[in-house]
């Protein structure tokens, strides 16, 4: 296996598990969407979609920041990129956790 | 042999043994038990090569050292002995907690020694004493009937015949009679159904004939929702692993470059890594300690997995005496229908009783108070010119019982029983010694029964007729009676109950009661204790209904009054069948079914030994508080189980996909086979303090049910994420750190070992510690470390294995497991890469939590 093929290959397998996570996350969404609603008795908005699968487009741009940074083989770049995701997913968490509790 | 000649024998006589003579003999004889009951090392240690992991690995071990070096299978087997060690000691410990709980709630018998009744622990007792048993107690040795009042004994453990038989202390004439023949006899094991007598112990323990038999016949308990549930997770896992065994298996062993050993080993290592050996060890400790701290809130708990159905119960049915009520029943005072009293009503009492006299006054609760309240005024002086001649004992369907006494030439029978039930069968009623047909005074009677009960008394009724001389009595002699009067009982609501039944309707337990009692008292018990009542059943009712209609009225129903023991099965039966998980509390003689039925029979110590012996928990006192207690504890090791299953299933499960994927793609194995059962061991050890770790609060303010469906979809979602990392691992080891370059150089395979072992130790402490350090998120829905902190010795041992793990390639170890040190920037990008995952899998649990419900 050459290095396209096998960078191919990684590619597909971590994009794989990134989708299969995102797959879930609608299909638990919209599973447990009828029984939301009946307990909130309000309609859910379409834009609410958006909103509540914020950790998918997160992923998504999860995926493509690992990509580049290994693409480019520079772990310094792979480094700076993790400490800013780690800040958005700081402020993510106690941003949502804050109106769970 | 007659009694005499049994006495005469045993060398033993009326007075029983002298407290030497017994001595002596317990040291002959030895101790009552058996030795299947015994705690021993023997059979734990057995039970764990008995766990289908252990096939794997030997397996594992055998493939190595036949088709690779004999180093891997000495490592293998190394691993081997390690887990059944570590399985043997959390065992050991384990079922030595529960070994020294029983001996708590060990099962008493009433011994005459040196001519007085004492009450002694059964397992004292020795060929010649002599004993006296009544109805509910578990015969606890072999013995001869030497005195019998309408002795009927339940001999199913024995002889499978499932109605009680009839015993008698009479002598029988039988050459090499069948055990069912002697009908002389009680063997240990069997239930005295019905009456009392007493016996001279034949013979004890291991010696007794039918003994041991009726031990190994225990009736087994139906499988609980715990257990159902960790059936299915099994189930889960098995099809997932084998699924992924095979699939890998075959896979690499069609790829180039991948030997078709090292492809077995790894296919085996990967589904080894799938299953959480640890499961039952984790179960156990997490049980055996929750019985621990149970017993310090005195709760005794007899069978271990009963536990978690006992925090989980949403459904509690209970009698009201001694749980909502204190218990002590007294006799307030007694009622005629004349204005003075009937002065035969007190002594009639007396003589129509079940209670004991001895040292102190034991038996039947009524029974006991109307003797209290006799021997305070003396009035048990007046029973003196009587003397019983036969006894027609008290039975769930009459609801009575009648003695039949001898003053002088006159016999009279005497019943004392329910009101509903005495009065049917009354004739008459008297009025100043005028006895005259009851219908005048029926209504009256009645009123007067019901104004009682509505205030919250107990009440029973006396009657009485006079009767011939025969041999024999039977209930078709309690009829045409003539009522004399009523027993009026109180038996005060706990202060406690009120704010009791608060906290368990906090805690989402419905509380149903369950009473022979008529539904006036247990619906004013109820009204002063604040259980609101949606409806009230009484047994007549129910016995009208279908299967299905108790189901659906069983829902609504908060009072089930005047019910028999078989319709408190029906309805706890009905609860099940509705998915409830039910707790039943019961202490009497025939509860033992609905305890044997219930997911949780929780029983008392003061309880008859065949409810102590059907139930899962005993309670040191009858006391709602104390089964709070109990069930918060319940719930805590709930919560501390489900942790270890869901860790387990999300990154574990996540871990091993991504190393089945890996193995398709990469010129050599991403781990090897040894270093995975090692990763495999330390992840399992590093579980081992789960069962002390804190659990929220709000885990436990409800009853939780197994929920596989919600297991399946915390492993999908979360899976995943462990697998983004894995994959990451890789790009980064392939890619950053040059290992798909180093490893397919061409000629210098030493370089390309290199580049190999370097991959697969970058990989394996990614790995470990994603795989260790998510616990610290998964153990909780709340913000890890800021608003719940793990239990101290679980942070302890997760940072000693992350330690160990990472100083694991500079040791000697590391390299023999083919491991190499690894760069630093590495470790930097290690920390980052993990502190991600960590902080991705606490906003996955956010999203996840907030449209799945547990």
């Amino acid at each position: 296996m050459d290095y396209n093929e096998l960078f191919n290959f990684w590619i597909i397998s971590i994009s794989w598990s990134i989708a299969f996570i995102i797959l879930i996350s609608i299909y638990l969404y919209a599973s447990t969407k009828s029984k939301r609603e009946e307990k909130s008795q309000t309609k859910q908005k379409p834009l609410s979609l958006v909103k509540d699968q914020g950790i998918i487009w997160f992923l998504v741009g999860l995926l493509v920041f690992y990509i580049i940074s290994i693409k480019f083989g520079s772990d310094i770049l792979f480094a700076t990129g993790n400490v800013l995701v780690e800040a958005m997913l700081i402020i993510y968490v106690w941003k949502n956790r804050k109106k769970a509790d | 042999m007659s009694p005499e000649e049994v006495c005469y024998s045993l060398e033993t006589n009326e007075k029983g043994l002298s407290e030497q003579e017994a001595q002596r003999r317990l040291r002959i004889y030895g101790y009552n038990e058996f030795e299947s009951r015994r705690f021993g090392w023997g059979p734990i240690l057995f039970r764990q090569f008995k766990n289908p992991i252990f096939v794997i690995l030997i397996a594992c071990a055998v493939v190595a050292g036949l088709f690779t070096t004999i180093d891997q299978a000495l490592t293998i087997i190394m691993m081997i002995f390690l887990a059944v060690i570590m399985g043997f000691i959390n065992e050991y410990r384990a079922e030595k907690t529960v070994h020294d709980l029983q001996k708590r709630v060990s099962i008493k018998t009433v011994v005459i020694r040196g001519g007085k009744p004492s009450e002694i622990e059964s397992k004292l007792l020795v060929p010649g004493d002599i004993i006296s048993f009544y109805v509910g107690d578990v015969v606890p040795a072999d013995m001869r009937i030497i005195e019998s009042t309408d002795v009927h004994a339940n001999e199913a453990a024995l002889t499978g015949e499932a109605f009680p038989v009839e015993k008698t202390s009479e002598s029988l004439d039988l050459q090499r009679p069948t055990p069912q023949q002697l009908t002389n006899y009680l063997f240990m094991g069997s239930v005295v159904a019905n009456g009392r007598g007493q016996g001279i112990v034949v013979s004890t323990g291991k010696n007794s004939e039918f003994g041991s038999i009726s031990r190994s016949l225990v009736r087994s308990h139906p499988e609980t929702p715990f257990q159902k549930g960790i059936r299915s997770y099994g189930n889960m896992l098995l099809t997932l692993t084998i699924a992924l065994v095979v699939g890998i298996f075959s896979i690499n062993a069609v790829l180039p470059n991948h030997k078709l050993v090292d492809s077995l080993l790894f296919s085996l290592a990967v589904g080894v890594g799938l299953v959480p050996e640890l499961m039952p060890a984790i179960v156990t400790i997490c049980l055996s300690q929750g019985a621990r701290t149970m017993a310090e809130s005195k709760v005794i708990v007899k069978r271990l997995v009963s536990i978690e159905d006992f925090g989980n119960m949403d459904v509690l049915c209970t009698d009201k005496t001694g749980t909502l009520t204190e218990g002590k029943i007294s006799l307030k005072d007694y009622y005629s229908l004349a204005e003075d009293r009937d002065p035969r009503i007190l002594p009639y009492s007396l003589l129509c009783s079940t209670a004991i006299i001895g040292e102190k006054i034991t038996g039947n609760p009524m029974d006991v108070a109307i003797w209290e309240y006799a021997t305070g005024n003396g009035a048990q002086r007046s029973t003196a010119p009587y003397s019983k001649i036969f006894e027609i004992p008290f039975d769930y369907e009459r609801r009575m019982m009648s003695v039949i006494v001898r003053k002088e030439s006159d016999l009279v029978l005497i019943t004392k029983g329910a009101p509903e039930s005495v009065l049917f069968r009354c004739a008459y009623s008297e009025t100043l010694g005028k006895s005259e047909p009851i219908e005048a005074a029926k209504e009256s009677i009645r009123k007067k029964f019901s104004d009682l009960s509505m205030q919250g008394y107990r009440v029973l009724a006396v009657a009485y007729r006079n009767v011939d001389l025969k041999k024999t009595y039977a209930i078709e002699d309690e009829s045409n009676l003539t009522f004399l009067g009523f027993l009026i009982f109180t038996d005060p609501c706990k202060e406690d109950a009120h704010q009791a039944i608060m906290k368990l309707t906090e805690m989402g337990v419905e509380v149903k009661i369950l009473t022979g009692d008529n539904e006036l008292v247990a619906r004013k018990i109820c009204e002063e204790v604040d259980i609101p009542v949606r409806k009230v059943i009484v047994g007549a009712e129910l016995t009208q209904m279908s299967a299905a209609q108790i189901r659906q009225e069983v829902e609504e129903t908060t009072i089930f009054a005047r019910i028999t023991p078989e319709q408190k099965l029906d309805i706890i039966k009905a609860l099940k069948d509705n998915d409830h998980t039910v707790g039943f509390m019961g202490d009497g003689v025939n509860d033992a079914p609905a305890l044997y039925e219930a997911d949780a029979g929780i029983s008392v110590d003061t309880a008859v030994d065949v409810s102590k012996d059907a139930a899962d928990i005993v309670l040191l006192e009858k006391d709602l508080s104390v089964l709070i207690n109990g069930i918060g504890e319940g719930r805590k090791i709930f919560g501390n189980t489900i942790k270890y299953v869901l860790m387990g299933t999300s990154s574990n499960f996540g871990n091993m996909f991504s190393a089945a994927a890996a193995s398709i793609f990469l010129p050599f194995l991403p781990m090897t086979a040894i270093q995975i059962l090692f990763m495999n061991i330390l992840y399992d050890m590093s579980n081992m303090t789960i069962p002390t770790d804190k659990v929220d609060e709000e885990y436990t303010t409800k009853p939780r049910k197994w929920d596989i469906g919600f297991v399946r979809k915390y492993t999908l979602f979360f899976g995943p994420f462990s697998s983004i990392y894995d994959f990451l691992t890789f790009g980064i080891m392939l890619f950053i750190f040059g290992c798909w370059a180093g490893s397919t150089a061409t000629g210098a395979t030493s370089l390309q070992l290199h580049y190999a072992a370097l991959f697969q130790s970058g990989w394996f402490l990614e790995s470990f510690w994603t795989e260790v350090l998510v616990m610290f998120v998964i153990r909780t829905r709340r913000i890890p470390f800021m608003t719940s902190r793990p239990g101290k010795w679980l942070a302890g041992l997760i940072v000693a294995f992350v330690a160990f793990g990472t100083v694991l390639p500079f040791t000697p170890l590391g390299g023999f497991l083919g491991m190499v040190p690894l760069p630093t920037n590495f470790w930097i990008l290690l920390v980052l890469m993990v502190a991600t995952y960590l902080l991705l899998v606490d906003a996955g649990k956010v999203f996840f939590y907030k449209i799945c419900k547990f």
